[in-house]
């Protein structure tokens, strides 16, 4: 088993914490299924 | 596939081999091989990644899904972004700072050897199948679209694999991948824009989506709840989810991509790119499929898309009446697809109801056609259930898209069976050397001997997989079987990982009996439900954390505090 190292734990690019990141795509994927099921309805026969 | 597709694919090949080997130099040190030193960028881990899950099989058959089902597997990958912000919280940082080469390693840290040990056997069981199998299924594909025998193309594909994956270790796999992922992005663009173009001149996109529409191709997002339907949103959340939380967070073939990473934020980062990238992706590979599909609305379609099963039955008695019959039936869905543009057009909501039964009826007697020729070639040949659904988009590639495009779009399908076996020959190494060899054979060697076993052990399980598929067609049905083995385990090494980083009381005996446990309801869940495999990781993953608590109240204290 290798011994456990300190590892660089650098916050996100953008949005400032991870929390965010992590919200936002959460956010996102809430907003695709919003978008497919409008679209499932919008082509439904 | 004429001169130019074949220069195409060839030269592609060779520059897929050329870069890996290229980008795998300097790999001269376990950490390097394996981990390629933790120096690989979010962007090159994040497109490993997706490389190595979307496979060959994957690729072709999720276009043939669309003609024949609609857009309904996208919700299969609806819990993959909630997957992917729990391991960034959990499994990334927590992998990282154990400085572990594989996942398994970390078990034998929380837990102890045998229930690392454990898990080690079930992945190396389970992807060890599963790597013969990305290369013997997109293999017999292709070898009948090209009318090579099937030996050839798994031949091919596995010796160019092995060569680069050997040679670079991990380096090399995921630069290919990197290389493989922004054609097949490409590949994919061309293919959809040629769907589209390649509709009569009276056809327009807003026509296609149309026609689409009417046949219940353009349907992504199923409400209604049914536990043996695979796919609705509630599978696709709370089923899809566990199964990503299983696959990127225990299965070695994942876990490793992001163990590369220079930081626990660039590693996160390559598993977010996939969480926003990936749902957008695999709805695109779908909609491509739907416009294939009004492409055959217009454009007479063999009535199999399998040649050589289409040769066969074309000799049979039988073959004359159905024939007549799928011509009628295509001829009136014509007719049919036709004047359902011209109500929509006109916005004549009383003319639309009558098209569309209209419609339906003729696309119903089009199914029952091209059911009978499929039953009369699954007796002509002798294979059961016979399906040719991963004929259907080769079969629009190699008909219809214009020279230098064929040999392109077939090397990115060639390129997609690579990707995904090389991760997974790679994984097998790691896990063969790190959690066998030397923790069980040689527990001190020096790093250049490691590396030796590490590189013999990448070339063996290579050369297993060529000789699996090489043999294929001979497991018959066993191959449904491995099909099936993922889900069969991820929800017990899920349920594992889950009580390693959550239940800091629950001990080794806890995780241990837990593991067999969950599995024991998994086969019986197989076995005596009819329940939709999605929910065997959600049952596995449960039943492993009751046990490993209930179990653990009977612990000793000290066992239960490594």
């Amino acid at each position: 088993m290798p011994d456990s190292k300190q590892v660089l734990d650098e916050p996100p690019p953008f949005l400032r914490t991870w929390p965010r990141v992590y919200t936002m795509v959460l956010i996102y994927l809430a907003c695709l299924i919003a978008v497919f099921y409008a679209f499932t309805r919008w082509f439904a026969p | 596939m004429r001169t130019l597709d074949w220069v195409v694919l060839f030269a592609w090949l060779a520059a897929i081999v050329s870069y890996g080997l290229y980008r795998g130099r300097g790999s001269g040190t376990v950490d390097s091989y394996l981990r390629a030193g933790k120096t690989m960028p979010w962007y090159a881990m994040g497109l490993s990644i997706m490389a190595t899950q979307a496979s060959a099989i994957t690729f072709i058959s999720t276009t043939g899904q669309a003609y024949v089902d609609g857009m309904r597997f996208v919700q299969f990958y609806f819990g993959l972004p909630i997957a992917m912000v729990i391991l960034c919280a959990t499994a990334v940082p927590i992998f990282h700072r154990a400085n572990v080469y594989t996942a398994y390693e970390y078990l034998e840290n929380r837990f102890d050897t045998k229930t690392r040990a454990l898990v080690s056997v079930v992945f190396l069981i389970q992807r060890g199948l599963a790597a013969g199998i990305s290369l013997y299924a997109p293999a017999v594909v292709l070898s009948v679209i090209l009318g090579w025998p099937d030996r050839i193309t798994t031949i091919l594909m596995g010796s160019l694999v092995v060569l680069y994956t050997a040679f670079g270790g991990i380096k090399a796999v995921t630069w290919a991948d990197v290389q493989q992922m922004m054609v097949i992005f490409a590949a994919l663009i061309l293919a959809l824009g040629m769907a589209i173009a390649l509709l009569p001149s009276s056809v327009s996109f807003a026509d296609a989506l149309t026609v689409a529409g009417a046949a219940g191709r353009l349907n992504p997002v199923t409400v209604k709840f049914d536990w043996n339907d695979r796919y609705n949103i509630f599978s696709g959340l709370i089923g899809g989810m566990f199964l990503m939380l299983a696959y990127f967070g225990t299965d070695q073939s994942q876990v490793q991509r992001y163990l590369t990473g220079k930081s626990i934020g660039q590693s996160r980062l390559s598993l977010i790119f996939n969480a926003m990238a990936k749902i957008p992706m695999q709805f695109f590979i779908l909609f491509i499929g739907a416009m294939v599909f009004v492409f055959f609305t217009f454009e007479k379609a063999p009535v199999l898309f399998h040649p050589v099963a289409l040769k066969q039955i074309q000799t049979q008695p039988k073959y004359a009446g159905i024939e007549a019959r799928y011509s009628a039936a295509f001829e009136q869905r014509r007719s049919a697809a036709e004047s359902l543009i011209a109500a929509k057009r006109s916005g004549s909501g009383a003319g639309w109801q009558q098209v569309l039964t209209r419609y339906r009826a003729a696309q119903h007697d089009l199914d029952a056609a091209r059911g009978e020729a499929a039953t009369l070639a699954a007796a002509t040949t002798g294979t059961a259930g016979f399906n040719d659904t991963n004929y259907i988009f080769l079969s629009f590639i190699t008909h219809y898209l214009p020279v230098g495009v064929v040999g392109l779009i077939i090397g990115v399908i060639f390129s997609a069976a690579m990707s995904a076996m090389s991760g997974e020959i790679n994984s097998l190494a790691t896990v063969t050397m790190v959690d066998v060899y030397r923790r069980y054979v040689r527990k001190t060697a020096t790093d250049r001997h490691y590396l030796a076993v590490s590189k013999i052990a990448t070339a063996f399980w290579g050369l297993y997989a060529i000789v699996f598929a090489s043999y294929g067609s001979g497991f018959g049905a066993l191959i449904e079987a491995v099909n099936m083995i993922g889900s069969l385990f991820y929800g017990g090494l899920l349920g594992v990982f889950v009580l390693a980083v959550f239940f800091k009381r629950v001990g080794a005996n806890g995780a241990f009996f837990g593991v067999l446990a969950g599995e024991a309801a998994i086969f019986a869940a197989k076995l005596f439900t009819s329940i939709s495999f999605l929910w065997f990781n959600v049952i596995g993953c449960v039943v492993v954390i009751a046990a490993g608590l209930v179990i653990s109240l009977f612990e000793r204290p000290a066992v239960r505090t490594r």
